[in-house]
């Protein structure tokens, strides 16, 4: 209830008031639009802007439809100038700012995106849109616990949020909360069951809650919406393929691992996970060549580090007779300290 | 500072990886039942037993490290009067450490028969000293009388058996204080009575755990939300084993032996011949290190092969938080695997023996993974708990922490875990189906396995810090036959230890397991080895390989009987 209110309250104070003249009329059709948006519908928000661009040409919120539009289809350069467009017709609209911050953040250009959020949220500190961005920001720069607060305030005011739904989940996600981070999924992919990192995220963290058909399920769901375009998630086979590896359905894990290898070739971590399903599969030959690619990769490793690499190595090397190398790789990972365990770096004694 | 990497929506990092700096760096059925297969199921007659025995672990508001790691069971039938008695170890007051009220004291109860048993600890003398976490009971002196050797922090204590219901300390006479030759004091979670050489004298390993006194504790989490400081914020220490001299006397042989240049964070300790060669190796479980394989140079010396063998790291080659460990072939093809518990997060390990002195991680292909990622386990058994002819699998479950519901994802009181061997290599978890007894929540700890009433079904003690323990009688109901070997060396040491038992049962089934009784976590359990024999009323051939070398063979043994089998002259 207080968060409806609150929602009330900040589309009476923050609309833009010197457009709110030109757009009233299409009031409805915005929020039509602006719902499609937050289910990523782009093409039915596209469908539904032409007509109204051309009947109200001085409605300054369509501008931002269409960037937020053009935003989603990955037109960055028309986005842009639609963004800054909008931006000097309405250069204290928090809403503005918040959907430009998003797109900053997506292009990369980060001190932008900080502080274009700061100043939405500054002017609008209601505003769901400027909620969710500077939350994401905030969980970015490693304030997590502020921008977890915010995030749910987002999602409190605005449920409908595809975007701030899923952030917050991807904050659950990292922070190993996974029954948390699955309500949030799942609400994303009941808004936009077309968002293949969604089901992708959604399973992962059904895993460790041992939702194991469940998970199966939602791996496929993204597997069957999985197109190219700007929401391509690449490392949807690299992860259903390592749940098939748990799962001990090692041909199909492999299919889709080769997969993964092809769409990331440069990151370790896929590398890796074929080469122990080509050992488990007694592949000792691919396995070696997997693994040595593995060890080969520095830049993104995926999390794997190099003792697993080392330890891997090590039992590939043995089981095809290279003592030599097997010893080496021994050594090795006996001289590799282990990582510390999550959780206990937080614990730090006192 | 932004960090990019955090940056989701087009691509992203996938979670499960366990490792907190890669992560942050990185991008974006019901139940089957098998042939003979039974339901399995277990009752807690704790209750009416009059064993009132709660395990105390002196914590204090700081939660010092070593409060949650006490709790060893122990089962012998120390009075030789055919039934288990049982043995707990008990913590102490810190700072002191010191057994300064009865809360603290370690307890024997004797098995009465008829499902009762009577504190007699006193009378025992095992009142105990210090900080006690283990226990290990095992004949060492061949006198036909079980003894028992206990761990702890500050005073690891071996126990005579005077054959009249009374024990004597003899640790000094004996030398197996638990100390450095500095004369430093390791703080010992674990032992294992283990014939090392073959010579007919048992012999002892102790496995400790890491560098903590009272003065050097650490503090983590904030005041009135303690936490149990990681076990990385101290140095580890190396484990102890000592031959018997055979007069009562033993020799630290840890040097010599080549097991005191490996400094680990022991726990758990299980022994098996896992390559066949005739001589007892030994794995000890280490938190958060890598685990050790001590592979058994003929009685020359050890070496540890836990990195060769697979067998230190996961498959993800990352060590878990190891706690209690068992040794057994839960696959009937003579090999040794083994079964590791571990905390949330991680899995419980189960490695299974290829035969080629390695090992490959069997956690997920056995259907294991799933199931005990949300678990956190200590004692642990490779059992037959429903006399099928096939093992199954039990954890003691809790997570370390009291606070550890703090985070909303953990739990510190957990139930028991059950696991039903599904005779095709596959486990399923069947904790739900096993009577009420296997869903109370509490903070467990050590577990021994052993029958308690003679009636052929494998019977768990469990001890669980802050409440009562847990007598798990095993209530399956099934019409599948049993048999209970009772080894008795005679040119072997005099308990059997280490000798490697081949069953075939009529019907041709063909089973394995070792007379041992270490494993688990911190426990110790019946030395008499047991086997599910399904349907089969009788079994065609036992064939023992004493570790003297000599090997025994029956033939046509009747089920459903405890076989007291005494070694042949040759």
């Amino acid at each position: 209830m207080k968060a409806i209110w609150l929602s009330l309250v900040w589309i009476t104070v923050a609309s833009p008031a010197a457009f709110a003249d030109s757009c009233t009329a299409i009031e409805p059709q915005l929020k039509t639009i602006s719902k499609d948006l937050g289910r990523n519908a782009t093409t039915a928000a596209e469908n539904l802007l032409a007509p109204l661009e051309a009947a109200h040409p001085d409605c300054a919120q369509l501008l931002l439809v269409h960037a937020r539009i053009k935003a989603a289809q990955g037109s960055v350069a028309e986005a842009q100038e639609l963004f800054l467009r909008y931006q000097e017709q309405a250069p204290d609209d928090s809403t503005g700012m918040a959907y430009f911050a998003r797109f900053l953040i997506d292009q990369a250009e980060y001190q932008r995106a900080d502080d274009l959020s700061a100043s939405a949220l500054d002017r609008g500190p209601g505003d769901p849109a400027a909620l969710a961005v500077r939350g994401q920001i905030l969980d970015m720069k490693r304030q997590s616990q502020l921008g977890l607060e915010l995030l749910k305030r987002s999602c409190e005011l605005d449920p409908d949020n595809a975007d701030a739904q899923f952030q917050l989940g991807a904050l659950y996600d990292r922070a190993k909360r996974p029954a948390d981070a699955v309500k949030h999924f799942q609400k994303v992919v009941d808004l936009d069951p077309g968002y293949p990192p969604a089901w992708d995220y959604l399973a992962l963290n059904l895993e460790p809650l041992g939702e194991v058909e469940r998970a199966d399920a939602a791996y496929k769901k993204a597997l069957a919406v999985n197109q190219d375009g700007p929401h391509f998630d690449a490392f949807l086979d690299y992860n259903y393929g390592r749940f098939l590896a748990k799962r001990d359905q090692l041909l199909e894990s492999k299919r889709h691992l080769d997969r993964a290898v092809e769409l990331v070739p440069d990151f370790r971590a896929t590398w890796y996970d074929r080469a122990k399903v080509n050992l488990r599969m007694g592949n000792y030959p691919e396995a070696r060549t997997d693994a040595e690619k593995a060890a080969s990769l520095t830049g993104q490793t995926g999390g794997i580090i190099d003792l697993q690499i080392y330890a891997l190595l090590e039992q590939i090397y043995r089981r095809l007779g290279e003592t030599e190398l097997a010893e080496k790789y021994a050594a090795l990972t006996r001289e590799t300290p282990p990582p510390v365990r999550k959780g206990y770096e937080q614990a730090p004694p006192q | 500072m932004i960090d990019p990497s955090l940056q989701r929506g087009r691509c992203h990092t996938p979670s499960t990886f366990a490792i907190t700096a890669g992560l942050l760096f990185a991008l974006c059925t019901p139940v089957l039942l098998a042939q003979n297969a039974a339901e399995i199921r277990f009752e807690n007659h704790q209750l009416h037993s009059g064993v009132d025995f709660v395990l105390n672990n002196g914590t204090t508001s700081d939660k010092p490290i070593v409060d949650s790691i006490p709790g060893g069971v122990a089962l012998l039938d120390y009075d030789n009067d055919g039934f288990l008695d049982i043995f707990f170890a008990n913590g102490a007051q810190i700072p002191t450490l010191t057994k300064d009220s009865p809360v603290f004291h370690n307890r024997l109860y004797h098995n009465n028969h008829d499902g009762t048993f009577t504190d007699v600890t006193d009378r025992a003398g095992l009142r105990g000293a210090g900080y006690s976490m283990g226990a290990a009971a095992a004949d060492f002196d061949n006198d036909g009388w079980t003894d028992l050797y206990v761990t702890g922090i500050n005073r690891n204590i071996l126990y005579r058996n005077n054959h009249d219901g009374t024990f004597t300390d003899v640790t000094d006479h004996a030398g197996v204080s638990g100390a450095t030759s500095e004369g430093k004091k390791l703080l010992a979670v674990s032992a294992a009575w283990i014939d090392y050489d073959n010579d007919g004298r048992l012999d002892l390993f102790v496995t400790n755990y890491l560098d903590w006194t009272p003065e050097t504790s650490k503090v983590c989490g904030e005041p009135g939300k303690r936490l149990s400081c990681p076990p990385s914020l101290y140095p580890g220490q190396p484990n102890i084993l000592y031959h018997n001299n055979g007069d009562g006397t033993f020799t630290d042989v840890s040097v010599a032996m080549g097991i005191a240049s490996h400094i680990g964070k022991g726990m758990g300790v299980a022994i098996a011949d896992y390559n066949s060669d005739g001589w007892m190796d030994i794995f000890v479980a280490n938190d958060n290190q890598r685990n050790f394989l001590f592979r058994n140079r003929k009685g020359k010396g050890f070496d540890e092969v836990g990195v060769e063998a697979g067998v230190a790291y996961t498959e993800d080659g990352i060590p878990v938080s190891s706690m209690g460990v068992d040794f057994r072939d839960y696959r009937n093809d003579g090999k040794p695997g083994l079964f590791i518990t571990a905390l949330g997060g991680e899995t419980f390990p189960l490695y299974r023996n290829e035969g080629n002195d390695l090992f490959s991680m069997d956690t997920y292909p056995a259907k294991i993974g799933f199931s005990t990622y949300k678990m956190s386990g200590w004692g642990a058994g490779i059992y037959d708990l429903n006399n099928d002819g096939f093992k199954d699998l039990f954890s003691a479950n809790s997570h370390v922490s009291e606070n550890a519901d703090l985070d909303p994802q953990q739990h510190y009181l957990q139930p028991n875990a059950v696991f039903l061997n599904l005779q095709n290599g596959t486990f399923q978890d069947v904790s739900a189906q096993a009577g009420t007894a296997l869903s109370l929540r509490a903070a467990h700890r050590g577990c021994a396995f052993g029958d308690l009433n003679n009636d052929g079904k494998i019977d768990i003690v469990v001890s669980s810090i802050g409440g009562p323990a847990e007598l798990l009688y095993n209530t399956s109901e099934s019409a599948n036959h049993w048999l209970l070997i009772q080894a008795i060396g005679v040119k072997s040491n005099r308990d059997g230890i280490g000798t490697q038992i081949k069953l075939t049962s009529a019907s041709g089934v063909v089973q394995y397991n070792q007379v041992t009784t270490a494993g688990s976590y911190a426990s110790s359990s019946d030395k008499r080895v047991h086997f599910g024999l399904g349907h089969d009323k009788l079994v065609k051939e036992i064939e023992l390989r004493w570790p003297s070398g000599a090997i025994q063979i029956l033939h046509n043994v009747k089920a459903d009987q405890i076989l007291k089998v005494t070694e042949a002259a040759s």
